[in-house]
């Protein structure tokens, strides 16, 4: 079972013009967008697809305040979609489209999509640093940052979840998907990485009571740490709302910045994560603010020390 | 403290105020003619967190209740209950306000802020 990771994520809302309007100021670009919504991509073609909340296109609404409707799983082929049918059709229904994709949904009733993964090959360079000690990234005079530098969101990085039942669904991604836990913070839950994927995490789990089940927040990728501080520092002076950061996670080593959304979930930039494979031996940690970050900062308006 | 003319806010329309002596902004909500405010600290994390997703969207999208964009918890206007969300059965901290017989909405008593801890 070759799991990329996300492809898209789906939402049922409430207002179509806010989410265009929030989803565009992110960075993402509206594709086929119209008053009853649309896709929102990054560049490599993931990204997050909204619908009017009573579309009759979309899987029913958990009872809670979450306005997710489906997290669709990129794959490498066709072979990969046919071995988690034949899985999970061992004990729930797998509905098959006519594009050869299939539904279902996970042990504590997430909706769930697989297909074979729509996204785009990215070539573009990382972040060029130059350090003394070290070779030049740059050449000679090529510029670090501008202020109009292009910060678009890369691809569609990873999912948290608030899950009532961390042991359950923790096993059913793991024992039936072949996710891999690469680290836990106690208390809190583990981060797992689909088997195609090498990114420290692309899905998290929080504990939490039933009533809370949903969409903590998702993340999209950034070339480097000045795209990621340009793209949020826009988002501030937009007049759009910070929720968290930026700083610098410790497990997975990415740089954080979160934004509150009109999806009813935090959105987050985030660059520079670790990569995994299977010599990796997870970590514990209890879940609090020293193991969550190595540094946090507030964003504030631009200054100048004169004379 | 005057924070704006009642008649500055449509029925159903939210805004955030910065108040001295407050560390969270001050949200002022009309309805019915009526005006109700809180902080803008959603319970559901100890200190409370800002709750718009940009300056003064307070609302959800179809303007029923107050709303946290950090997860969608939902507030009726007239009493801060949250009635759906991570913060099921808590309430926002209500902030008294009146209405000056010149139509201002005032802060009642900056006395009874919450702001010192």
């Amino acid at each position: 079972m070759n799991i990329i990771g996300p492809d898209y994520l789906v939402f049922g809302v409430d207002d179509i013009a806010a989410c265009t309007e929030y989803l565009t100021a992110f960075g993402l670009k509206a594709v086929d967008v119209s008053d009853k919504g649309g896709l929102f991509e990054a560049l490599d073609g993931t990204g997050i697809i909204v619908r009017r909340k009573d579309d009759p296109g979309l899987p029913a609404p958990l009872p809670t305040a979450t306005m997710l409707r489906q997290q669709v799983y990129g794959v490498r082929d066709a072979s990969d979609i046919a071995a988690i049918e034949a899985e999970l059709g061992k004990d729930r229904k797998v509905h098959r489209l006519a594009d050869g994709s299939i539904e279902t949904t996970d042990d504590l009733g997430f909706a769930l999509k697989f297909q074979v993964t729509k996204r785009r090959k990215l070539e573009m360079p990382a972040e060029k640093i130059n350090a003394p000690g070290a070779p030049a990234q740059r050449k000679p005079n090529e510029l670090g940052v501008w202020q109009d530098m292009p910060a678009k969101p890369r691809t569609l990085s990873h999912t948290v979840l608030f899950v009532p039942d961390l042991d359950r669904i923790a096993k059913f991604y793991c024992e039936r998907l072949g996710f891999v836990i690469t680290d836990v913070l106690k208390g809190s839950g583990p981060f797992l990485r689909p088997k195609a994927c090498d990114d420290h995490h692309a899905l998290f789990f929080i504990g939490t009571p039933e009533y809370m089940k949903g969409i903590e927040h998702l993340a999209f990728h950034m070339g480097g740490p000045t795209e990621f501080m340009l793209a949020g520092s826009r988002l501030v002076k937009a007049g759009y709302e910070s929720f968290w950061g930026p700083g610098r996670h410790i497990f997975g080593s990415n740089w954080f910045w979160y934004f509150n959304s009109p999806l009813g979930t935090h959105f987050e930039y985030d660059a520079d994560m670790d990569k995994h494979d299977g010599n990796w031996v997870a970590r514990e940690a209890p879940a609090g603010p020293e193991t969550a970050q190595v540094f946090l900062f507030q964003h504030r308006d631009k200054w100048f020390p004169s004379g | 403290m005057e924070l704006c003319q009642l008649s500055d806010l449509q029925d159903g329309e939210a805004r955030g105020f910065c108040v001295p002596g407050f560390l969270h902004k001050v949200i002022v909500v009309r309805r019915h003619g009526q005006a109700f405010a809180y902080l803008d600290a959603c319970p559901h994390y100890t200190g409370g967190t800002p709750m718009a997703w940009k300056k003064d969207a307070y609302l959800n999208g179809e303007g029923t209740h107050l709303a946290c964009h950090s997860h969608g918890a939902l507030f009726d206007i007239e009493t801060g209950r949250c009635v759906l969300g991570p913060c099921l059965g808590q309430s926002l901290q209500d902030v008294p306000v009146h209405v000056t017989k010149h139509g201002g909405i005032e802060i009642a008593a900056l006395a009874s802020s919450e702001e010192e801890a």
